[in-house]
């Protein structure tokens, strides 16, 4: 399978994975946004919400990152600044899921 | 080795239609998703700080700005997730007649205005 068609086969496949959390995640965003600190950390801290807001961070970036990727290869000339906004985005999209993991895991009520 | 694809021609070049306004839409609400999903990551770590650092953030979303920015959030994610049923359904080969291509155009467009008052009726539980 050529790259094109790899990276066109993990969009498709995140896109799907990602509308149910996007739907689940922003439900329950709206009924705990204007909450007060602990009943905020009762959410974030319940073993169903640590296991989705897990998994939306990772898809979530991950579809990010290709999709915005082709953004970049779409509009961006130089092939430097292409290159380096790339990898800058790849990185991103790696660093930032990962460390909101670890806070999702050490919240303790 | 050096990427021969052509790039694409910028956007001011088209006359505007819903399929083009809705495409460049996707793109730009896309990033924006990404970087308040990023702003949702912050939120989530500042829970780290306890209670009473938390009290900033509390008033900041308890504010007129605050549900300005949840209600925001709601119908970019409305958006986005219409655009990408959408998309998934050309990718099955469905919706790629003009007629049936702009009325699927009007359906995110405005659906995801009716989405964002029904997950903010199903959140705050208003009925």
């Amino acid at each position: 399978m050529v790259n094109a068609t790899k990276k066109w086969v993990f969009l498709k496949i995140s896109s799907v994975i990602l509308i149910p959390l996007m739907l689940w995640f922003i439900i329950n965003f709206v009924s705990i946004y204007d909450k007060n600190f602990d009943e905020v950390l009762v959410f974030l801290t319940k073993e169903s919400s640590k296991f989705l807001l897990s998994i939306l961070m990772i898809v979530a970036f991950f579809f990010s990152a290709l999709s915005i990727s082709e953004i970049f290869e779409d509009y961006v000339h130089d092939e430097k600044i292409k290159n380096i906004s790339i990898k800058l985005l790849y990185s991103s999209a790696i660093i930032i899921p990962f460390l909101t993991i670890i806070v999702i895991f050490n919240l303790d009520i | 080795m050096d990427n021969k694809n052509p790039l694409s021609p910028h956007i001011q070049i088209y006359s505007w239609n819903i399929s083009s306004l809705i495409s460049i839409s996707h793109r730009i609400i896309g990033v924006i998703n990404i970087i308040l999903l990023t702003i949702v990551c912050f939120w989530i770590a500042s829970m780290l700080l306890g209670s009473t650092s938390y009290e900033f953030i509390y008033s900041i979303l308890n504010s007129f700005f605050g549900k300005f920015l949840v209600i925001g959030i709601t119908w970019s994610f409305s958006f986005q997730i219409l655009s990408e049923i959408r998309h998934l359904f050309w990718d099955l080969g469905y919706g790629f007649e003009i007629t049936t291509s702009k009325i699927s155009g009007l359906i995110v467009i405005f659906g995801s205005f009716i989405i964002t008052i029904l997950i903010y009726i199903l959140g705050r539980q208003l009925i």
